[in-house]
């Protein structure tokens, strides 16, 4: 059966789009069956950033209300046979969705593939609590900001109370939280929360600390997750969250501003 | 009587106690005429209850009703602590004994009657709502929850202490008819004495509250400088809030 991650929020524009299209190519670039569900019925963007807009035919909902197979909404990535998208509807309502049909369909997903990423929609709301109910793990995005991390502390209260796994009394949902658009410079300079700041007030694990990129709107625009971009701090940094999702344990890299010699100051960027 | 269209249920309210020192009505009317005019509108239709405690001698219960009404008060009842006799004729005359909460109340009531406490006048605009009944600090078993309270939860002490192994996030709220123990950092609200109890107590490893509250007295984060991030416990004092070092 696959692990069910929900890359989740509360706050909106914090990065679960990109984080959930990083870290599932990242996943099947490592040889697993990785399958990407876009929950934002009617703001869909997941197939934006996985460059594969122009080959949605049927969508989430379709597949809900039986006017289509799973095998036909499904959008086989490119680069990764082993990755698929779910697309979400763009002119359909989220009230399509229920815990029934929804439970359906990831169960027989559940049976093709190794992970389950299902990127939420923002908010407390159905679209959002739709997307957490099936979860195992979840990826809490927040930027290092007081409104992200306050909306942050209310989804992981909906996490310990309103999925499955607290209804029915089963182990919790595995939380991990994942930092995003993080300036080091900019936490030295005392504006920005710094991590510890973060952990303290959320207290749950890190997996992962993304800075601040160029890399990532470029990325978003020419609908190549990021963490293709080898070259790039964020890709690099979504690298290390992959393997830390795998078990391994790996430095935090990028929480230090960088010092630049006088050599790169006069030559470099 | 879950049923019914009516239900008697057990209150505290504050209410205005006008002792009455004298029998001689003159003085009474005429100090009372001089404190209704200094803020008229203040006393105007206030419920008041009369103590005829200091009285000695026969009372003439009617006539002091009819100065109370005159003022414009809402005369409720008599008070104090009188003979049986006493209580007997006034009842029969037709008026309301109130019990205070440290009388002995020698008639029972048959049906739950609301309980009325008994207070001294103070021009202040809010006044906390106090219990008739005050409840043991030491009776309450204590309600342990381990781990966050997030932002948006609440979590209820009925009849218990709450005691928290973890933090309380700002934007949740911890409630408890006794004390409150936070073993973390306490960044929500934490509402104590909920029913009324003002003996209960807040203690926290790290106080950073959104607001703290004891028996219905009240404190903002704002006026809370002083002890941020510190361990602390917060206890009522005479209707105010006082807060000191744990440690």
């Amino acid at each position: 059966m696959a692990r069910i991650i929900v890359v989740t929020s509360g706050k909106g524009g914090v990065g679960k789009t990109t984080s959930s299209a990083a870290i599932g190519l990242g996943l099947a670039l490592k040889g697993h069956k990785v399958v990407l569900i876009d929950f934002d019925i009617g703001l869909r963007n997941l197939d934006l950033i996985m460059g594969c807009e122009r080959r949605v035919v049927y969508d989430f909902v379709n597949v809900i209300n039986g006017e289509a197979t799973l095998n036909q909404a499904l959008i086989k990535d490119k680069r990764v046979n082993s990755l698929s998208i779910l697309p979400a509807s763009q002119t359909r309502d989220k009230d399509a969705l229920n815990k029934e049909n929804v439970g359906k369909v990831l169960k027989e997903l559940g049976e093709m593939y190794d992970y389950i990423i299902c990127d939420s929609p923002a908010g407390i709301e159905a679209g959002a609590m739709m997307a957490l109910y099936y979860a195992d793990e979840a990826i809490v995005t927040t930027n290092p900001e007081v409104s992200s991390v306050r909306d942050s502390d209310r989804i992981l209260g909906m996490l310990a109370s309103k999925s499955r796994r607290a209804e029915e009394g089963l182990e919790p949902i595995k939380e991990h939280l994942l930092l995003t658009r993080y300036s080091p410079k900019r936490v030295e300079e005392g504006e920005m929360l710094s991590v510890e700041d973060v952990e303290d007030i959320l207290s749950i694990p890190l997996i992962g600390v993304i800075p601040e990129s160029q890399a990532v709107l470029k990325a978003s625009n020419a609908g190549e997750p990021v963490i293709l971009d080898t070259e790039s701090d964020a890709g690099k940094a979504y690298q290390d969250v992959v393997d830390r999702l795998l078990g391994e344990k790996v430095d935090f890299r990028f929480l230090v501003a960088e010092k630049k010699g006088i050599f790169s100051r006069m030559f470099g960027g | 009587m879950a049923d019914a269209s009516i239900e008697f249920k057990g209150s505290s309210f504050t209410l205005t106690v006008l002792h009455f020192k004298t029998s001689k009505l003159i003085d009474i009317r005429t100090d009372l005429e001089k404190k209704v005019n200094q803020a008229p509108d203040f006393f105007y239709l206030v419920p008041v209850v009369v103590s005829i405690e200091q009285l000695e001698g026969n009372v003439d219960y009617q006539a002091i009703k009819n100065i109370i009404e005159e003022f414009n008060f809402t005369f409720v009842g008599f008070t104090g602590s009188i003979a049986k006799e006493q209580r007997k004729l006034i009842r029969e005359l037709g008026f309301s004994f109130v019990n205070t909460a440290k009388a002995n109340v020698s008639q029972k009531p048959v049906i739950e009657e609301p309980e009325i406490v008994v207070k001294e006048p103070i021009v202040v605009a809010e006044k906390p709502i106090e219990a008739a009944v005050e409840a043991e600090a030491n009776s309450y078993s204590d309600k342990v929850h381990r781990g966050q309270i997030r932002s948006g939860q609440q979590v209820y002490a009925k009849d218990q202490n709450l005691v928290i192994i973890g933090s309380v996030s700002a934007g949740a709220e911890v409630i408890a008819d006794g004390s409150i123990h936070v073993y973390g950092s306490l960044r929500g609200k934490a509402i104590a004495g909920a029913k009324g109890h003002h003996r209960a107590q807040i203690y926290c490893q790290d106080f950073e509250a959104e607001m703290v509250s004891i028996n219905g007295n009240y404190m903002l984060s704002e006026s809370m400088e002083k002890y941020w991030g510190d361990p602390i416990y917060i206890q009522l004092t005479d209707s105010e809030l006082t807060l000191s070092k744990l440690i």
